[in-house]
């Protein structure tokens, strides 16, 4: 079942993966890629990482690429009718063998060592949110505190270069 | 729902997987019928309400007692009618967008507990879960606006998706004191922990708690687009908003995961802040408990649309300093606040 269930979710991730790059029009590739990280939760899910699972839906495949949808609408127009042009067919495997030599070769490591990684017990509360908030504000802090302040420097400095200076009429 | 398991995996001699595969198809075919019910039952309600409101009669003829088959009779008029798609339309995602949306809101509803056990998907995370896929129906309504190819429809969807991701951060701060409090994100152990009466109930817990549910409250009207939040569909300036150019059934669809996600916010405040399937007072325990669940949902709903039909439409910055200077702060104080109160009653761990 879990092996099933892995080359389900591996086919889906590479096929989603695949679509996102030859699509013509972007909005197409970003349904795509939506596609690609739901499957990766997935296999997260597969991982005994269920919390991991549910932030990747949450946060990729729903606020992110809300705003990757957002950007492209705004956008579309004048910058990308320059680039409709379709990927040449030669250059489809270059694009498809990576991602699959990847797949085959993760699965053919579970097919030889059976589904071990997927089935062996765990210890209790593993991946819970409990565990998660646990190893990010204990042993990860400076770490996880780093990157909140890098995430917030870049989010500031976005603003300042981003904002017009303009009047708005109710103001 | 063990009830079941057992019954498919013992008496119907399934496997386990099969028994599982047949459980989750019949909760899913459950929760439809539930939710094309709540569809039928919402639009003739929101009309008496309106009507209400504005001391009118709203629909009387229809059916005989209060106009109760309107609402039969739009649906009706809804499945009988063309299905246009735009010729310039973004053919394959004008299709898929109502089945996104739809889809969002089911997979929802999969995680509410209507009663003891009973809960199609029981998972640690429920909560969690639920405002994860929710998150579908906004790319869905994206989706939706992109493919009309009409500047209509793409406001719409473009307003709809900004107010949406905003008040989907307040949406879930409030209902972290609760989780807090709880110490679990399962559905079932929420509503459990807010067992014996209404002082039980986490709303009237601690003062933090009760500002939480307020919070709660105006976030989930606007999660739903509903008025006084209604940017997206202004129908003086967007015409319909995102659905614009939608016809017959996927119209429907929109329609069904609107009244959907309604009722879906209304059992989310049931469950987190009014006691879930519990009763009020000891004596009304004899109700069953999917029952006394349900009563409150729709009183939530009332609640809503009370709301929808009283205030006025606020302007886009208005909506968003709303949001993001006052709900998103106060939400932020509560969590804290919540947290001492905790540490302060000894109610933590």
């Amino acid at each position: 079942m879990e092996t099933f269930l892995f080359w389900f979710c591996g086919a889906a991730m590479v096929l989603g993966g695949l679509m996102t790059v030859v699509q013509r029009s972007a909005v197409v590739s970003a349904v795509w890629l939506i596609f690609a990280f739901v499957a990766a939760a997935g296999i997260f899910a597969l991982l005994h990482a269920p919390f991991v699972a549910i932030l990747q839906v949450l946060v990729y495949a729903g606020a992110i690429m809300v705003l990757f949808l957002f950007v492209i609408m705004m956008l579309q127009g004048p910058v990308l009718e320059g680039e409709r042009r379709r990927m040449k067919p030669a250059l489809w495997p270059a694009v498809a063998i990576p991602p699959l030599a990847v797949l085959v070769l993760v699965g053919t490591r579970i097919a030889d060592h059976g589904t071990a990684a997927f089935t062996t017990p765990l210890p209790a509360g593993f991946g819970s949110p409990t565990h998660v908030a646990e190893l990010l504000l204990g042993r990860y802090l400076l770490a996880f505190e780093l990157i909140s302040i890098a995430l917030l420097v870049a989010i500031i400095g976005a603003l300042a270069i981003g904002k017009e200076e303009r009047k708005l009429p109710w103001k | 729902m063990e009830a079941m398991y057992a019954f498919f995996m013992d008496k119907a001699g399934m496997g386990q997987a099969g028994a599982h595969v047949t459980v989750a198809a019949i909760m899913a075919t459950l929760m439809f019928i539930v939710m094309a019910l709540c569809a039928l039952v919402f639009t003739w309600m929101e009309r008496k309400v309106a009507a209400f409101l504005q001391s009118r009669w709203g629909p009387m003829r229809t059916g005989r007692w209060q106009g109760w088959a309107q609402a039969v009779a739009d649906m009706l008029k809804i499945l009988g009618k063309e299905d246009i798609i735009p010729a310039e339309a973004d053919k394959a995602l004008f299709i898929f967008a109502p089945l996104l949306v739809l889809l969002g809101s089911l997979l929802a509803w999969a995680a509410i507990p209507w009663a003891p056990g009973f809960v199609a998907a029981d998972l640690d995370l429920g909560l969690f879960y639920i405002f994860a896929v929710s998150s579908m129906v906004i790319i869905g309504i994206l989706m939706a606006g992109w493919a009309s190819n009409n500047k209509w429809a793409l406001y719409g969807a473009a307003r709809g998706a900004a107010q949406m991701v905003s008040y989907e951060i307040p949406l879930a701060l409030a209902a972290i004191p609760v989780v807090m409090y709880t110490g679990s994100l399962n559905t079932q152990d929420i509503v459990i922990a807010q067992q014996g009466g209404i002082w039980n109930w986490f709303i009237f817990r601690n003062p933090f708690l009760f500002v939480s549910f307020f919070l709660y409250f105006v976030a989930s009207i606007a999660e739903t687009n509903r008025g006084p939040f209604d940017m997206p569909e202004t129908e003086s300036e967007l015409v319909a908003g995102y659905h614009t150019e939608y016809t017959g059934m996927r119209f429907a669809f929109f329609f069904l995961s609107e009244y959907a996600n309604l009722f879906l916010v209304s059992m989310i405040a049931v469950l987190l802040f009014l006691g879930g399937w519990w009763a009020p007072i000891p004596g009304l325990d004899f109700l069953p408990a999917a029952l006394t669940f349900v009563i409150k949902g729709v009183l939530m709903v009332f609640l809503n649309m009370w709301v929808r039909w009283t205030l006025p439409r606020v302007r886009v910055d208005q909506l968003m300093h709303l949001c993001w200077k006052v709900m998103i702060p106060a939400a932020l104080i509560c969590t804290v606040g919540a947290g001492l109160w905790m540490m302060a009653s000894g109610a933590a761990g």
